[in-house]
Protein backbone atom coordinates (compact mmCIF):
# COMPACT_ATOMS: atom_id res chain seq x y z
CA UNK A 1 0.00 0.00 0.00
CA UNK A 2 1.33 3.19 -0.85
CA UNK A 3 1.42 6.06 1.80
CA UNK A 4 3.45 8.68 0.70
CA UNK A 5 4.07 9.85 -2.91
CA UNK A 6 6.64 11.98 -2.05
CA UNK A 7 9.11 9.54 -0.67
CA UNK A 8 12.62 8.65 -2.12
CA UNK A 9 13.78 5.27 -3.00
CA UNK A 10 14.09 3.67 0.27
CA UNK A 11 17.88 3.08 1.89
CA UNK A 12 19.87 0.66 -0.24
CA UNK A 13 21.07 -2.98 0.83
CA UNK A 14 25.06 -2.57 1.34
CA UNK A 15 24.71 0.91 2.81
CA UNK A 16 25.05 1.69 6.38
CA UNK A 17 22.27 2.53 9.46
CA UNK A 18 22.68 3.82 12.63
CA UNK A 19 19.57 2.79 14.39
CA UNK A 20 20.19 4.30 17.35
CA UNK A 21 21.14 7.85 15.87
CA UNK A 22 17.36 7.26 14.44
CA UNK A 23 16.08 7.33 17.72
CA UNK A 24 15.27 3.25 16.96
CA UNK A 25 15.94 0.61 19.55
CA UNK A 26 18.61 -2.11 18.65
CA UNK A 27 16.68 -5.21 18.94
CA UNK A 28 19.70 -8.08 19.55
CA UNK A 29 23.31 -9.02 19.01
CA UNK A 30 22.07 -10.60 15.66
CA UNK A 31 20.44 -7.97 13.94
CA UNK A 32 17.14 -6.02 13.71
CA UNK A 33 14.86 -6.08 11.74
CA UNK A 34 12.83 -2.79 10.82
CA UNK A 35 9.70 -3.21 9.71
CA UNK A 36 7.17 0.13 8.72
CA UNK A 37 3.86 -0.31 8.55
CA UNK A 38 0.18 0.66 8.62
CA UNK A 39 -2.30 -0.91 11.21
CA UNK A 40 -5.05 -2.49 9.48
CA UNK B 1 10.10 -4.07 15.40
CA UNK B 2 6.95 -2.24 13.61
CA UNK B 3 8.06 1.43 13.21
CA UNK B 4 4.65 3.14 12.41
CA UNK B 5 4.52 6.31 9.94
CA UNK B 6 2.28 8.83 11.28
CA UNK B 7 1.28 7.16 14.45
CA UNK B 8 1.61 8.37 18.06
CA UNK B 9 3.14 6.56 20.81
CA UNK B 10 -0.65 5.73 22.18
CA UNK B 11 -1.70 4.58 18.92
CA UNK B 12 1.71 2.60 18.89
CA UNK B 13 0.80 1.15 22.09
CA UNK B 14 -2.79 0.18 21.46
CA UNK B 15 -1.82 -1.59 18.14
CA UNK B 16 0.81 -3.17 20.16
CA UNK B 17 -1.90 -4.39 22.86
CA UNK B 18 -4.43 -5.70 19.81
CA UNK B 19 -2.37 -7.72 17.91
CA UNK B 20 -0.87 -8.93 21.17
CA UNK B 21 2.86 -8.30 19.47
CA UNK B 22 6.24 -9.46 21.41
CA UNK B 23 8.01 -6.83 19.99
CA UNK B 24 8.85 -3.08 19.84
CA UNK B 25 6.31 -0.88 17.79
CA UNK B 26 7.51 2.30 17.57
CA UNK B 27 5.92 5.62 16.49
CA UNK B 28 7.43 7.45 13.09
CA UNK B 29 4.80 10.73 14.38
CA UNK B 30 5.60 13.29 11.32
CA UNK B 31 6.84 10.20 8.95
CA UNK B 32 10.78 11.89 8.95
CA UNK B 33 12.26 7.73 9.06
CA UNK B 34 9.48 6.75 6.96
CA UNK B 35 10.72 9.22 4.06
CA UNK B 36 13.83 8.40 4.56
CA UNK B 37 14.06 4.63 4.52
CA UNK B 38 11.61 3.65 2.41
CA UNK B 39 9.77 4.14 -0.99
CA UNK B 40 6.78 5.50 0.42
CA UNK B 41 5.02 2.00 0.73
CA UNK B 42 4.45 -0.48 3.60
CA UNK B 43 5.19 -2.94 4.67
CA UNK B 44 8.75 -2.09 4.09
CA UNK B 45 11.89 -4.11 5.72
CA UNK B 46 14.72 -3.38 6.73
CA UNK B 47 17.07 -5.88 8.40
CA UNK B 48 20.29 -4.23 9.98
CA UNK B 49 23.54 -6.38 10.72
CA UNK B 50 24.78 -5.97 14.32
CA UNK B 51 27.50 -3.56 12.31
CA UNK B 52 25.00 -1.31 11.43
CA UNK B 53 25.35 -2.71 7.08
CA UNK B 54 21.40 -2.89 5.92
CA UNK B 55 21.43 -6.77 4.43
CA UNK B 56 17.90 -6.44 3.03
CA UNK B 57 15.89 -3.34 2.42
CA UNK B 58 12.27 -4.07 0.16
CA UNK B 59 8.35 -3.74 -0.07
CA UNK B 60 6.69 -6.73 -0.76
CA UNK B 61 8.04 -9.41 1.55
CA UNK B 62 10.02 -11.56 -0.91
CA UNK B 63 10.58 -14.86 1.17
CA UNK B 64 13.40 -15.96 -1.08
CA UNK B 65 15.55 -12.71 -0.62
CA UNK B 66 14.55 -12.26 3.18
CA UNK B 67 16.03 -16.11 3.97
CA UNK B 68 18.99 -15.50 1.91
CA UNK B 69 19.74 -12.15 3.53
CA UNK B 70 19.47 -13.85 6.87
CA UNK B 71 21.81 -16.28 6.03
CA UNK B 72 24.14 -13.67 5.05
CA UNK B 73 23.64 -12.02 8.00
CA UNK B 74 24.43 -15.27 9.88
CA UNK B 75 27.80 -15.76 7.69
CA UNK B 76 29.06 -12.51 8.92
CA UNK B 77 28.90 -13.35 12.12
CA UNK B 78 30.68 -17.04 11.72
CA UNK B 79 32.91 -15.50 9.76
CA UNK B 80 32.41 -17.35 6.77
CA UNK B 81 32.49 -15.09 4.03
CA UNK B 82 30.86 -16.10 0.36
CA UNK B 83 33.75 -16.77 -1.63
CA UNK B 84 34.77 -14.65 -4.09
CA UNK B 85 35.47 -15.60 -8.10
CA UNK B 86 38.00 -14.93 -10.29
CA UNK B 87 38.34 -16.21 -13.56
CA UNK B 88 41.42 -17.97 -14.48
CA UNK B 89 40.12 -18.95 -17.86
CA UNK B 90 40.30 -16.61 -21.46
CA UNK B 91 38.14 -13.94 -21.57
CA UNK B 92 35.19 -13.53 -24.10
CA UNK B 93 37.54 -11.22 -25.93
CA UNK B 94 40.33 -13.34 -26.03
CA UNK B 95 38.50 -16.16 -27.45
CA UNK B 96 37.06 -13.79 -30.03
CA UNK B 97 40.71 -13.71 -31.36
CA UNK B 98 40.11 -17.33 -32.31
CA UNK B 99 37.22 -16.23 -34.53
CA UNK B 100 34.70 -19.42 -33.11
CA UNK B 101 32.34 -18.51 -29.76
CA UNK B 102 30.22 -20.87 -27.82
CA UNK B 103 27.39 -19.51 -26.51
CA UNK B 104 25.84 -22.14 -23.69
CA UNK B 105 21.80 -20.97 -23.00
CA UNK B 106 20.84 -22.72 -19.96
CA UNK B 107 16.91 -23.53 -20.19
CA UNK B 108 14.95 -23.97 -23.21
CA UNK B 109 12.51 -21.67 -21.64
CA UNK B 110 10.80 -18.19 -23.03
CA UNK B 111 14.11 -16.40 -22.08
CA UNK B 112 16.51 -19.66 -23.38
CA UNK B 113 14.45 -20.40 -27.09
CA UNK B 114 14.45 -16.55 -27.89
CA UNK B 115 18.08 -15.80 -27.27
CA UNK B 116 18.78 -18.76 -29.18
CA UNK B 117 16.97 -18.26 -32.41
CA UNK B 118 18.14 -14.30 -32.12
CA UNK B 119 21.89 -15.53 -31.58
CA UNK B 120 21.47 -18.09 -34.61
CA UNK B 121 19.80 -15.49 -36.67
CA UNK B 122 22.91 -12.83 -36.43
CA UNK B 123 26.11 -15.34 -35.95
CA UNK B 124 27.76 -17.35 -38.53
CA UNK B 125 27.95 -21.18 -38.73
CA UNK B 126 31.37 -21.06 -37.05
CA UNK B 127 30.18 -19.95 -33.74
CA UNK B 128 28.57 -22.64 -31.94
CA UNK B 129 24.87 -22.02 -30.14
CA UNK B 130 23.65 -24.34 -27.25
CA UNK B 131 20.55 -24.67 -25.69
CA UNK B 132 20.16 -27.14 -22.23
CA UNK B 133 17.01 -28.31 -21.07
CA UNK B 134 16.37 -31.23 -18.69
CA UNK B 135 12.73 -31.46 -20.12
CA UNK B 136 12.24 -32.54 -23.72
CA UNK B 137 9.47 -30.09 -24.24
CA UNK B 138 8.99 -26.56 -24.41
CA UNK B 139 5.83 -25.52 -22.60
CA UNK B 140 3.90 -22.76 -23.13
CA UNK B 141 3.36 -21.81 -19.56
CA UNK B 142 0.35 -19.48 -19.86
CA UNK B 143 -2.25 -21.90 -21.91
CA UNK B 144 -1.80 -24.02 -18.71
CA UNK B 145 -4.97 -21.17 -17.26
CA UNK B 146 -6.96 -22.32 -20.48
CA UNK B 147 -5.85 -26.38 -19.82
CA UNK B 148 -7.28 -26.02 -16.85
CA UNK B 149 -10.85 -25.44 -17.82
CA UNK B 150 -10.72 -27.64 -20.49
CA UNK B 151 -10.04 -25.13 -23.55
CA UNK B 152 -6.81 -26.89 -24.42
CA UNK B 153 -4.82 -30.43 -24.71
CA UNK B 154 -1.87 -31.21 -23.56
CA UNK B 155 -0.28 -31.48 -27.00
CA UNK B 156 -1.53 -28.17 -28.31
CA UNK B 157 0.84 -25.91 -25.69
CA UNK B 158 3.85 -27.91 -25.89
CA UNK B 159 6.83 -28.35 -28.86
CA UNK B 160 10.11 -31.02 -28.96
CA UNK B 161 12.95 -29.20 -28.31
CA UNK B 162 14.62 -31.21 -30.57
CA UNK B 163 13.14 -29.18 -33.15
CA UNK B 164 15.80 -26.27 -32.49
CA UNK B 165 18.33 -28.27 -34.03
CA UNK B 166 16.19 -27.90 -37.72
CA UNK B 167 17.36 -24.20 -37.19
CA UNK B 168 21.16 -24.61 -36.56
CA UNK B 169 20.87 -24.68 -32.58
CA UNK B 170 22.38 -27.26 -30.71
CA UNK B 171 19.86 -28.79 -28.09
CA UNK B 172 21.21 -30.95 -25.10
CA UNK B 173 18.50 -32.87 -23.59
CA UNK B 174 20.05 -32.98 -19.97
CA UNK B 175 19.92 -31.64 -16.60
CA UNK B 176 22.58 -28.84 -15.49
CA UNK B 177 24.43 -30.08 -12.49
CA UNK B 178 27.30 -27.15 -12.10
CA UNK B 179 27.78 -23.65 -12.92
CA UNK B 180 31.75 -23.67 -13.02
CA UNK B 181 32.44 -19.49 -13.35
CA UNK B 182 35.86 -19.96 -12.18
CA UNK B 183 36.96 -22.44 -15.08
CA UNK B 184 34.00 -21.08 -17.62
CA UNK B 185 32.42 -24.57 -17.88
CA UNK B 186 29.16 -25.73 -17.63
CA UNK B 187 28.46 -29.83 -16.13
CA UNK B 188 25.19 -31.39 -17.31
CA UNK B 189 24.92 -35.19 -15.90
CA UNK B 190 26.43 -36.38 -19.01
CA UNK B 191 28.21 -33.64 -20.62
CA UNK B 192 31.02 -30.47 -19.67
CA UNK B 193 30.72 -28.12 -21.99
CA UNK B 194 32.76 -24.60 -21.85
CA UNK B 195 31.71 -21.38 -22.92
CA UNK B 196 32.39 -17.76 -23.82
CA UNK B 197 29.53 -16.70 -23.54
CA UNK B 198 26.63 -18.27 -20.30
CA UNK B 199 22.88 -17.44 -20.63
CA UNK B 200 21.28 -18.74 -17.56
CA UNK B 201 17.87 -18.70 -18.19
CA UNK B 202 16.55 -21.30 -15.90
CA UNK B 203 13.44 -19.92 -14.76
CA UNK B 204 12.05 -19.79 -11.35
CA UNK B 205 11.58 -23.39 -9.54
CA UNK B 206 8.50 -24.12 -7.79
CA UNK B 207 8.45 -26.34 -4.48
CA UNK B 208 4.70 -27.19 -3.52
CA UNK B 209 6.60 -30.42 -1.57
CA UNK B 210 7.73 -27.57 0.94
CA UNK B 211 4.35 -27.13 1.64
CA UNK B 212 3.62 -30.38 4.00
CA UNK B 213 0.00 -31.74 3.01
CA UNK B 214 -0.06 -29.84 -0.12
CA UNK B 215 -0.01 -32.77 -2.44
CA UNK B 216 -3.00 -34.15 -0.70
CA UNK B 217 -4.73 -30.81 -0.50
CA UNK B 218 -4.28 -28.76 -3.20
CA UNK B 219 -4.03 -28.60 -7.01
CA UNK B 220 -0.86 -26.45 -8.41
CA UNK B 221 -1.73 -23.92 -10.85
CA UNK B 222 1.46 -24.00 -11.97
CA UNK B 223 2.11 -27.52 -13.38
CA UNK B 224 0.95 -29.34 -15.87
CA UNK B 225 -0.09 -32.63 -13.50
CA UNK B 226 -1.87 -29.57 -11.44
CA UNK B 227 -3.59 -28.09 -14.04
CA UNK B 228 -4.57 -31.78 -15.12
CA UNK B 229 -6.00 -32.23 -11.79
CA UNK B 230 -7.90 -28.87 -11.61
CA UNK B 231 -9.57 -29.86 -14.68
CA UNK B 232 -10.88 -33.06 -13.33
CA UNK B 233 -11.93 -31.47 -10.21
CA UNK B 234 -13.84 -29.39 -11.75
CA UNK B 235 -15.57 -31.73 -14.13
CA UNK B 236 -16.46 -33.84 -10.97
CA UNK B 237 -17.52 -30.46 -9.04
CA UNK B 238 -21.05 -30.13 -8.05
CA UNK B 239 -20.84 -27.47 -5.56
CA UNK B 240 -18.79 -25.71 -2.36
CA UNK B 241 -16.29 -23.78 -1.80
CA UNK B 242 -13.38 -22.73 -4.58
CA UNK B 243 -10.03 -21.16 -3.49
CA UNK B 244 -7.38 -19.91 -5.45
CA UNK B 245 -4.16 -19.33 -2.83
CA UNK B 246 -1.09 -17.62 -3.73
CA UNK B 247 1.13 -19.53 -0.92
CA UNK B 248 4.03 -17.17 -1.26
CA UNK B 249 5.75 -14.07 -2.62
CA UNK B 250 7.12 -13.91 -5.53
CA UNK B 251 5.46 -16.17 -8.07
CA UNK B 252 5.71 -15.64 -11.91
CA UNK B 253 3.16 -13.99 -13.75
CA UNK B 254 0.98 -11.58 -10.98
CA UNK B 255 -1.97 -11.99 -13.07
CA UNK B 256 -2.29 -15.52 -13.18
CA UNK B 257 -4.17 -16.04 -9.64
CA UNK B 258 -6.92 -13.73 -10.62
CA UNK B 259 -6.86 -15.40 -14.21
CA UNK B 260 -7.92 -18.91 -12.67
CA UNK B 261 -10.54 -17.81 -10.44
CA UNK B 262 -11.87 -15.17 -12.96
CA UNK B 263 -11.66 -18.39 -15.25
CA UNK B 264 -13.03 -20.91 -12.46
CA UNK B 265 -15.80 -18.60 -11.88
CA UNK B 266 -17.04 -18.44 -15.63
CA UNK B 267 -16.32 -22.49 -16.20
CA UNK B 268 -18.83 -23.37 -12.96
CA UNK B 269 -21.72 -20.82 -14.51
CA UNK B 270 -21.76 -22.53 -17.65
CA UNK B 271 -21.43 -25.66 -15.90
CA UNK B 272 -25.07 -24.45 -14.16
CA UNK B 273 -23.27 -24.92 -10.07
CA UNK B 274 -22.15 -21.10 -9.72
CA UNK B 275 -25.17 -20.47 -7.39
CA UNK B 276 -24.00 -23.41 -5.52
CA UNK B 277 -20.44 -22.62 -5.05
CA UNK B 278 -18.40 -19.95 -3.77
CA UNK B 279 -14.95 -18.60 -4.83
CA UNK B 280 -12.02 -16.92 -2.82
CA UNK B 281 -8.70 -15.76 -3.40
CA UNK B 282 -6.14 -15.45 -0.42
CA UNK B 283 -2.83 -14.31 -0.97
CA UNK B 284 -0.39 -11.77 0.75
CA UNK B 285 -0.42 -8.96 -1.45
CA UNK B 286 -1.67 -5.74 -0.28
CA UNK B 287 -3.84 -5.34 -3.83
CA UNK B 288 -3.89 -7.45 -7.07
CA UNK B 289 -0.12 -7.10 -9.07
CA UNK B 290 0.86 -4.67 -6.65
CA UNK B 291 3.81 -3.43 -8.58
CA UNK B 292 1.34 -2.07 -10.99
CA UNK B 293 -0.16 1.46 -10.76
CA UNK B 294 -2.72 1.43 -7.56
CA UNK B 295 -5.24 1.65 -10.59
CA UNK B 296 -4.82 -2.11 -11.86
CA UNK B 297 -4.84 -3.52 -8.81
CA UNK B 298 -8.45 -1.42 -7.73
CA UNK B 299 -9.94 -2.40 -11.36
CA UNK B 300 -9.13 -6.20 -10.91
CA UNK B 301 -10.66 -6.37 -7.37
CA UNK B 302 -13.73 -4.70 -8.65
CA UNK B 303 -14.22 -7.24 -10.90
CA UNK B 304 -13.65 -9.88 -8.76
CA UNK B 305 -16.62 -8.22 -6.40
CA UNK B 306 -18.56 -7.96 -9.74
CA UNK B 307 -18.41 -11.82 -10.45
CA UNK B 308 -18.90 -12.41 -6.83
CA UNK B 309 -15.27 -14.08 -5.98
CA UNK B 310 -14.43 -12.62 -2.59
CA UNK B 311 -11.16 -11.24 -2.27
CA UNK B 312 -8.79 -11.79 0.63
CA UNK B 313 -5.22 -9.41 0.29
CA UNK B 314 -2.37 -10.02 3.17
CA UNK B 315 -3.59 -13.36 3.80
CA UNK B 316 0.04 -14.49 4.62
CA UNK B 317 -0.39 -18.05 4.34
CA UNK B 318 1.20 -20.79 6.90
CA UNK B 319 0.13 -24.06 6.93
CA UNK B 320 -2.67 -26.75 5.15
CA UNK B 321 -4.62 -29.43 7.13
CA UNK B 322 -6.00 -31.50 5.12
CA UNK B 323 -7.42 -33.95 7.71
CA UNK B 324 -9.57 -30.55 7.77
CA UNK B 325 -9.24 -29.13 4.78
CA UNK B 326 -8.17 -25.90 5.84
CA UNK B 327 -5.90 -23.56 5.26
CA UNK B 328 -4.11 -21.21 8.05
CA UNK B 329 -2.54 -17.84 8.08
CA UNK B 330 0.29 -17.02 10.27
CA UNK B 331 -2.55 -15.36 12.60
CA UNK B 332 -4.28 -18.27 13.21
CA UNK B 333 -7.33 -17.89 10.60
CA UNK B 334 -8.23 -21.14 9.06
CA UNK B 335 -10.42 -21.51 6.27
CA UNK B 336 -11.90 -24.63 5.12
CA UNK B 337 -11.92 -25.11 1.28
CA UNK B 338 -13.57 -27.66 -0.74
CA UNK B 339 -11.20 -27.34 -3.59
CA UNK B 340 -8.12 -25.84 -3.31
CA UNK B 341 -5.82 -24.17 -6.64
CA UNK B 342 -2.61 -22.95 -5.34
CA UNK B 343 0.34 -21.00 -6.38
CA UNK B 344 3.46 -23.34 -4.80
CA UNK B 345 6.52 -21.60 -3.36
CA UNK B 346 8.95 -20.27 -5.48
CA UNK B 347 12.83 -20.34 -5.67
CA UNK B 348 15.89 -20.42 -7.59
CA UNK B 349 17.07 -23.77 -9.43
CA UNK B 350 19.34 -25.70 -7.17
CA UNK B 351 22.46 -25.69 -9.90
CA UNK B 352 21.75 -21.71 -9.33
CA UNK B 353 22.02 -21.86 -5.65
CA UNK B 354 25.44 -23.85 -5.40
CA UNK B 355 26.96 -21.67 -8.72
CA UNK B 356 27.63 -18.16 -6.74
CA UNK B 357 25.47 -16.18 -8.57
CA UNK B 358 23.02 -15.99 -6.19
CA UNK B 359 22.27 -12.29 -4.62
CA UNK B 360 21.04 -11.67 -1.09
CA UNK B 361 17.35 -11.42 -3.17
CA UNK B 362 18.03 -15.23 -3.67
CA UNK B 363 17.54 -14.65 -7.36
CA UNK B 364 20.37 -13.50 -9.48
CA UNK B 365 20.87 -10.28 -9.67
CA UNK B 366 21.79 -8.24 -13.00
CA UNK B 367 21.59 -5.02 -14.83
CA UNK B 368 18.76 -3.57 -15.32
CA UNK B 369 19.92 -2.41 -18.76
CA UNK B 370 22.24 -5.26 -20.00
CA UNK B 371 21.27 -7.90 -17.74
CA UNK B 372 25.24 -8.79 -17.53
CA UNK B 373 26.03 -10.04 -13.47
CA UNK B 374 29.10 -9.35 -12.30
CA UNK B 375 30.81 -11.94 -14.20
CA UNK B 376 32.01 -11.81 -17.62
CA UNK B 377 30.00 -12.81 -20.12
CA UNK B 378 27.67 -14.13 -18.43
CA UNK B 379 24.13 -13.22 -18.44
CA UNK B 380 20.98 -13.94 -16.28
CA UNK B 381 17.32 -13.64 -18.08
CA UNK B 382 14.23 -13.87 -16.63
CA UNK B 383 12.22 -15.64 -13.69
CA UNK B 384 15.98 -16.59 -12.55
CA UNK B 385 16.96 -12.78 -12.57
CA UNK B 386 15.99 -10.22 -10.59
CA UNK B 387 15.91 -6.38 -11.77
CA UNK B 388 15.23 -3.22 -8.73
CA UNK B 389 12.85 -1.11 -9.57
CA UNK B 390 12.39 2.64 -8.98
CA UNK B 391 9.53 1.87 -6.15
CA UNK B 392 12.22 -0.29 -4.33
CA UNK B 393 9.80 -3.42 -5.90
CA UNK B 394 11.34 -5.94 -8.31
CA UNK B 395 10.52 -6.45 -11.99
CA UNK B 396 7.83 -8.89 -11.93
CA UNK B 397 8.64 -12.45 -13.22
CA UNK B 398 7.20 -13.05 -16.00
CA UNK B 399 7.38 -14.10 -19.88
CA UNK B 400 7.16 -11.23 -21.05
CA UNK B 401 10.32 -10.17 -19.46
CA UNK B 402 12.08 -12.46 -20.13
CA UNK B 403 11.37 -12.76 -23.61
CA UNK B 404 12.30 -8.61 -24.30
CA UNK B 405 15.36 -9.82 -22.76
CA UNK B 406 16.72 -12.33 -24.66
CA UNK B 407 16.29 -9.94 -27.31
CA UNK B 408 19.04 -7.23 -26.01
CA UNK B 409 21.27 -9.95 -24.90
CA UNK B 410 21.58 -12.26 -28.04
CA UNK B 411 21.93 -8.67 -29.62
CA UNK B 412 24.55 -7.37 -27.13
CA UNK B 413 26.74 -11.18 -27.50
CA UNK B 414 25.90 -11.16 -31.43
CA UNK B 415 27.74 -7.35 -31.30
CA UNK B 416 30.78 -8.39 -28.96
CA UNK B 417 30.98 -11.44 -31.43
CA UNK B 418 31.45 -9.71 -34.50
CA UNK B 419 33.28 -6.69 -33.05
CA UNK B 420 30.59 -3.79 -33.29
CA UNK B 421 29.38 -1.38 -30.38
CA UNK B 422 26.59 -2.36 -29.01
CA UNK B 423 24.08 -0.53 -27.68
CA UNK B 424 20.94 -2.31 -26.74
CA UNK B 425 19.35 -2.02 -23.46
CA UNK B 426 16.50 -3.47 -22.64
CA UNK B 427 14.01 -0.55 -21.15
CA UNK B 428 11.49 -1.82 -19.08
CA UNK B 429 8.76 -2.99 -21.29
CA UNK B 430 6.05 -5.19 -20.60
CA UNK B 431 2.37 -6.22 -21.39
CA UNK B 432 -0.03 -8.61 -19.95
CA UNK B 433 -3.34 -10.06 -21.19
CA UNK B 434 -5.84 -11.19 -18.17
CA UNK B 435 -8.06 -13.66 -18.73
CA UNK B 436 -11.98 -12.69 -17.61
CA UNK B 437 -13.53 -15.73 -18.63
CA UNK B 438 -16.74 -16.06 -21.27
CA UNK B 439 -13.86 -15.11 -24.30
CA UNK B 440 -13.04 -11.82 -22.56
CA UNK B 441 -9.93 -10.24 -21.40
CA UNK B 442 -8.44 -6.92 -20.41
CA UNK B 443 -5.23 -5.25 -21.26
CA UNK B 444 -2.42 -3.74 -19.93
CA UNK B 445 1.53 -2.85 -21.04
CA UNK B 446 4.02 0.44 -20.54
CA UNK B 447 7.00 0.95 -19.25
CA UNK B 448 8.01 -1.30 -15.70
CA UNK B 449 11.27 1.18 -15.41
CA UNK B 450 9.45 4.28 -15.30
CA UNK B 451 10.36 6.38 -12.15
CA UNK B 452 8.70 6.68 -9.67
CA UNK B 453 6.35 3.94 -10.71
CA UNK B 454 5.61 1.80 -13.78
CA UNK B 455 3.73 3.80 -15.95
CA UNK B 456 1.18 1.77 -17.32
CA UNK B 457 -1.91 2.03 -20.13
CA UNK B 458 -4.99 -0.43 -19.00
CA UNK B 459 -7.01 -0.58 -21.81
CA UNK B 460 -10.68 -1.83 -21.54
CA UNK B 461 -11.55 -5.65 -21.68
CA UNK B 462 -13.04 -7.14 -24.33
CA UNK B 463 -13.41 -9.69 -26.54
CA UNK B 464 -10.25 -8.62 -28.91
CA UNK B 465 -8.04 -9.01 -26.11
CA UNK B 466 -8.51 -12.65 -25.60
CA UNK B 467 -8.69 -13.34 -29.05
CA UNK B 468 -4.85 -11.53 -29.34
CA UNK B 469 -4.13 -13.64 -26.33
CA UNK B 470 -5.10 -16.82 -28.18
CA UNK B 471 -3.55 -15.53 -31.74
CA UNK B 472 0.14 -14.57 -29.59
CA UNK B 473 -0.52 -18.20 -28.28
CA UNK B 474 -0.67 -19.71 -31.52
CA UNK B 475 2.10 -17.13 -32.85
CA UNK B 476 4.28 -18.50 -30.16
CA UNK B 477 4.23 -22.01 -30.84
CA UNK B 478 4.88 -21.51 -35.09
CA UNK B 479 7.49 -18.78 -34.66
CA UNK B 480 9.91 -21.19 -32.21
CA UNK B 481 9.32 -24.31 -33.37
C1 LIG C 1 -0.13 -20.57 -15.26
C2 LIG C 1 0.86 -19.56 -15.79
C3 LIG C 1 0.42 -18.51 -16.58
C4 LIG C 1 1.33 -17.56 -17.06
N1 LIG C 1 0.88 -16.54 -17.85
C5 LIG C 1 1.75 -15.62 -18.33
C6 LIG C 1 1.31 -14.56 -19.15
O1 LIG C 1 0.13 -14.46 -19.50
N2 LIG C 1 2.22 -13.64 -19.56
C7 LIG C 1 3.54 -13.73 -19.21
O2 LIG C 1 4.33 -12.87 -19.61
N3 LIG C 1 3.99 -14.73 -18.42
C8 LIG C 1 3.13 -15.68 -17.98
N4 LIG C 1 3.58 -16.70 -17.20
C9 LIG C 1 4.98 -16.69 -16.72
C10 LIG C 1 5.95 -17.20 -17.77
O3 LIG C 1 5.58 -18.49 -18.21
C11 LIG C 1 7.34 -17.24 -17.16
O4 LIG C 1 7.63 -16.00 -16.57
C12 LIG C 1 8.37 -17.53 -18.24
O5 LIG C 1 8.20 -18.83 -18.71
C13 LIG C 1 9.80 -17.31 -17.73
O6 LIG C 1 10.70 -17.62 -18.72
P1 LIG C 1 12.16 -18.16 -18.35
O7 LIG C 1 12.86 -18.37 -19.63
O8 LIG C 1 12.76 -17.28 -17.32
O9 LIG C 1 11.89 -19.56 -17.60
P2 LIG C 1 11.06 -20.81 -18.08
O10 LIG C 1 10.22 -20.50 -19.26
O11 LIG C 1 10.38 -21.34 -16.87
O12 LIG C 1 12.17 -21.84 -18.56
C14 LIG C 1 13.12 -22.41 -17.70
C15 LIG C 1 13.60 -23.71 -18.33
O13 LIG C 1 14.73 -24.16 -17.59
C16 LIG C 1 14.66 -25.58 -17.48
N5 LIG C 1 15.47 -25.97 -16.31
C17 LIG C 1 15.34 -25.57 -15.03
N6 LIG C 1 16.31 -26.11 -14.27
C18 LIG C 1 17.07 -26.86 -15.09
C19 LIG C 1 18.26 -27.64 -14.91
N7 LIG C 1 18.86 -27.76 -13.73
N8 LIG C 1 18.79 -28.28 -15.98
C20 LIG C 1 18.20 -28.17 -17.21
N9 LIG C 1 17.10 -27.44 -17.44
C21 LIG C 1 16.54 -26.80 -16.40
C22 LIG C 1 13.18 -25.87 -17.34
O14 LIG C 1 12.89 -27.21 -17.74
C23 LIG C 1 12.56 -24.81 -18.27
O15 LIG C 1 12.34 -25.34 -19.57
C24 LIG C 1 2.70 -17.69 -16.73
C25 LIG C 1 3.14 -18.76 -15.96
C26 LIG C 1 2.24 -19.71 -15.51
C27 LIG C 1 2.73 -20.87 -14.69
Amino acid sequence: MKVLDESGKGVAAGSKLDLASLGLPVAGRRGTLVVFWKRQ
Amino acid sequence: MYVGPFETTESCDEWKREYDLAFPVVPDADGALFRRLTSGWVPWSILVAPDGEVVFSENEFDEAGFGAAISQLLAKQTGVAPTATESTQRTPAARRASKAATVVILGGGVGGIVAAHNLRASLGEEHRIFVIDRSPDHLFQSSLLWLMVGDRREHQIRRPLERLTRRGIEFVHDEVVEIDLERRLVRTRARTLDFDYLIVALGARTVPESIEGFGEMAHDLYSLEGSRGIKNALDAFTGGKVGVLVTSMPFKCPAAPYEAAFLVESFLRAKGVRDRSEIHVYTPEHQPMPVAPAALGASIVEMLSARGIQYHPLFTFQKMRPETREIVAADGHAEKVDLLIAVPPHQAPEVVRSSGLLGVSGWIPVDPGTLRTEHEGVFAIGDVSTVRLPSGKSLPKAGVFAHNQAVVVARQIADEIRGRRDGARFDGGGYCWIELGDGRAGFAGGNFYHDPEPRLRVARPGRAWHWGKVAFEKWWLRRWF
